[in-house]
């Protein structure tokens, strides 16, 4: 347990960051190369989101139909789903760095990592859900 | 591998990491309050779905004043953490960025100081009367045209 849990990550470097996991292939491998590319992605989808939201729109101006008439457009609908997905998932593998660092004993380690995953991933999932089954002629109908 | 010390927060604090050490510790508090803010905001955005009249009341409590510094707040997160997260890819392919990671770690800071200003004067000048809400003009000028688009019937939660 503890030697799967502390043997493979990369070395915390001096000026911030982690080195990359020595050898080929691998969970921690992958993990490192994610955060980077999806820590890249995020930057536009996620300052994109908050300017259009906060500075354009406004909270004032936001309701439900305002994003009703938003959905109706299946490329924002997607454009969400990438956002929620690459935004939950790199932040669960930041919460997993966390975690490892600061929950020594294997048992609490478990458990706190078993309630930290299962409502980041409920999440994402009643996310992903919501999005892909959103029907604006319901919703604007049924109000 | 791994050595388990127990040292008190005093002395971590007094730990002289100076620019590398503020900067890995705030990457880490902005990370984690981000994640705990996305948790609560997919989730009652996710319910939009379920039951409009829901999501309106959650946006009322967006809209009060004290949310609107927790919005803030999750703004200056994105931007340090955008900020600094650059930074660390920058100096992970680039190794002899090394070598000026301590000026780097104070450029990460300037920048997101110089860009929340305007950020905070948009989002909380409002509810000080310092200025009218972002986007009135271009929700006003949309309705006079658009009088029947779905954002521009009235919503009370």
């Amino acid at each position: 347990m503890s030697a799967q849990n502390t043997a493979p990550r990369g070395a915390a470097k001096r000026g911030g960051g982690y080195q990359r996991p020595t050898g080929v292939g691998g969970f921690e491998v992958f993990s490192w190369f994610f955060m980077r590319i999806s820590g890249l992605i995020l930057i536009l989808l996620a300052l994109y989101h908050l300017i259009w939201w906060n500075l354009i729109v406004g909270v004032e101006h936001l309701d439900s139909q305002v994003v009703i008439e938003r959905w109706t457009n299946p490329l924002w609908r997607f454009f969400n789903v990438a956002l929620i997905t690459f935004a939950l998932l790199h932040a669960l593998n930041g919460a997993r760095y966390s975690i490892e660092d600061y929950i020594r004993s294997p048992g609490a380690r478990v458990v706190v990592k078993a309630i930290v995953y299962t409502l980041v991933l409920v999440t994402l999932a009643a996310g992903i859900f919501a999005l892909l089954t959103f029907d604006p002629a319901v919703l604007m109908a049924g109000r | 591998m791994s050595s388990v010390r127990n040292i008190s927060v005093g002395s971590a604090l007094r730990y002289r990491g100076r620019e590398g050490m503020w900067t890995w510790l705030l990457h880490r508090v902005t990370g984690l309050g981000i994640l705990l803010f996305l948790v609560v905001h997919v989730l009652d955005t996710a319910a939009l779905v379920w039951s409009p009249s829901f999501y309106d009341h959650a946006l009322a409590i967006y809209k009060s004043p004290l949310f609107r510094f927790a919005e803030l707040l999750i703004f200056f997160s994105v931007l340090f953490h955008a900020a600094n997260g650059v930074r660390i890819i920058i100096q992970d392919f680039r190794p002899i960025a090394m070598r000026h990671q301590r000026r780097f770690a104070w450029g990460v800071t300037a920048f997101t100081i110089l860009a929340i200003i305007p950020v905070a004067w948009v989002m909380l000048g409002p509810i000080f009367g310092l200025r009218g809400e972002p986007g009135t003009a271009r929700h006003a000028e949309r309705c006079l045209s658009e009088p029947n688009a779905p954002a521009c019937l009235k919503v009370t939660p």
